[in-house]
């Protein structure tokens, strides 16, 4: 056997050992002395995020743990092996004993290695942390008054740093979560503002509008906010409600930022007003829903769709209130929840109500074969999706 | 709660590691039970210029190959930040330590040795199949 021209030890000869040569393989001098190393599967897609410190786990001790990059969320996976696996170090981790030999030394027998597979982000959670402690007109009035942080008033909300430590979710899926919720971070705090408060601001600056002739497809940003502030709201409110019923217009120039109103977001806002009280015949629901859409802007059912669901009861069409925003985001859980509601489902009406889940891998088309069991009486009916 | 991953060598220098995996379990002698730290385990070869080698654990001979991962693992070790020596305020974090892109991986059945070589310290007991779970 011929010698080495200069001898390797450790991970770098295990992985250069030259034709017609040997080492020897040793239990380390610090074998079973400290914690196991984990092995953690890399998959291309995470290593920008690794290289860049950008990488947590993230989960409550009595969660399964998920890691996150920047923008996605993975399920870790412990995968086990029966193997003998035996995991050795680059050379400076031991010492070399006896110079001349070429040795390659142990440091653990490792069980198993972990998996990421990509995963919805969990922001169930998200929601019902916001909406034990909701924004409201009471609250906007008592801001004025305190003088100090009292403590209690903060017990129970949450600062972003508090977001990110109980939400399973990457940074910008949280992110994306807050905007889908309207949540607006008011003095440091996340907090979503309770429903009748956001009508009570989004009405007074229609009326705002109608006494200063202005144009709902553009509206002056600071023109808007002061005037509402005037009214007694918060500056960052009055903000708030164009950025919930409202879209910015590009053409900024410098100056103050120029909005449209939303007409879908903002009808959708008066039916949810007017089916509050319950569900109705829907030519009472046509007949008070117009009422109170503003002058110009037109409102017709499609607009509802996702939100409020029709039938016939006898001769009559009925309506009632039915968001898909209350809805779990839990495909299993969302399914059984509609099937609750309603045990048989047209696509038409179905679709409006997934339209929104999103699961790593499959399609509407494969969260239906999955989750739905479908009908079809005849050749020319329409499908019908029941709960398998 | 939240745990960062740290790449504390900065990746472009993160070390290769080295895995050699057979199916099976190694024994070692009741003899050299205490303190096997240092302990031959066997030995490696590689007997020609092609990527084919032997481990040879007591009189027992493995064949394998040098097989390159589909994916890398990361070696990752579990770190205790303290902040300014205060225990209550320390903080876990996960450290890459190193990357392994080859194995080398012995799954034939052991050939026993002609000549069995005087009684081993360390011998290699066959388990048959391996199963992931």
């Amino acid at each position: 056997m011929e010698q080495p021209h200069s001898i390797l030890t450790g991970a770098e000869a295990v992985l250069n050992v030259q034709p017609n040569s040997s080492l020897s393989v040793t239990y380390d001098t610090l074998f079973g002395s400290s914690d196991n190393h984990m092995l953690l599967e890399l998959h291309d897609e995470i290593l920008p995020d690794l290289l860049h410190q950008s990488i947590t786990l993230r989960g409550e001790p009595n969660e399964d743990v998920v890691l996150c990059t920047l923008s996605k969320t993975y399920a870790v996976k412990f995968v086990g092996t029966s193997n003998s696996v035996f995991l050795i170090p680059p050379s400076r981790h031991q010492f070399t004993q006896n110079g001349q030999q070429s040795v390659a030394s142990v440091i653990e027998i490792s069980p198993g290695n972990m998996e990421l597979i990509e995963t919805a982000p969990r922001l169930d959670r998200l929601k019902t942390l916001l909406a034990q402690n909701p924004y409201s007109s009471m609250e906007a009035l008592q801001a004025d008054d305190m003088e100090d942080d009292s403590k209690e008033s903060k017990m129970g909300l949450c600062t972003w740093h508090d977001l990110v430590n109980k939400i399973q979710a990457s940074d910008d899926e949280l992110r994306n979560g807050l905007e889908a919720l309207s949540a607006v971070e008011i003095d440091g705090f996340w907090r979503i503002v309770d429903e009748k408060y956001m009508g009570e601001i989004l009405t007074m600056l229609l009326q705002n509008s109608i006494l200063n002739d202005w144009s709902l497809d553009k509206l002056d940003e600071d023109e808007v906010v002061t005037s509402l502030v005037t009214d007694g709201f918060p500056h960052k409110l009055a903000y708030h409600c164009l950025h919930v019923y409202g879209s910015e217009v590009d053409e900024a120039r410098g100056k103050s930022c120029v909005w449209t109103l939303d007409a879908r977001r903002v009808c959708v806002h008066f039916a949810r007003q007017v089916l509050g009280v319950g569900k109705m015949k829907l030519e009472r629901f046509m007949e008070m829903w117009l009422k109170k859409i503003p002058d110009g802007m037109n409102a017709n059912l499609e607009m509802l769709e996702g939100e409020v669901l029709t039938e016939k009861v006898g001769i009559e069409m009925w309506v009632r209130g039915f968001s898909v925003a209350s809805l779990p985001s839990n495909p299993a859980e969302r399914f059984s929840v509609l099937f609750r509601e309603r045990p048989k489902w047209e696509s038409k009406d179905l679709q409006h109500y997934i339209r929104d889940l999103k699961v790593p891998g499959l399609s509407s088309e494969g969260l239906l074969l999955k989750y739905t069991r479908r009908t079809q009486p005849t050749q020319d009916a329409e499908p019908v999706f029941t709960a398998r | 709660m939240q745990i960062e991953v740290k790449c504390s060598c900065g990746a472009e220098n993160c070390p290769e590691w080295a895995i050699v995996e057979l199916q099976g379990v190694v024994e070692v002698q009741p003899s050299h039970r205490d303190g096997i730290q240092n302990l031959e385990i066997g030995r490696l070869c590689r007997p020609s210029s092609d990527e084919k080698y032997t481990l040879t654990i007591g009189y027992h001979e493995l064949s394998g190959t040098k097989v390159t991962l589909k994916k890398p693992l990361a070696v990752l070790k579990k770190v205790k930040r303290t902040d300014d020596g205060d225990d209550s305020s320390s903080k876990v974090e996960l450290d890459v330590v190193g990357v392994i892109r080859h194995k080398i991986l012995f799954k034939t059945r052991p050939k026993a040795l002609i000549s069995k070589p005087p009684e081993p310290a360390v011998k290699e007991r066959a388990s048959g199949t391996s199963s992931k779970n």
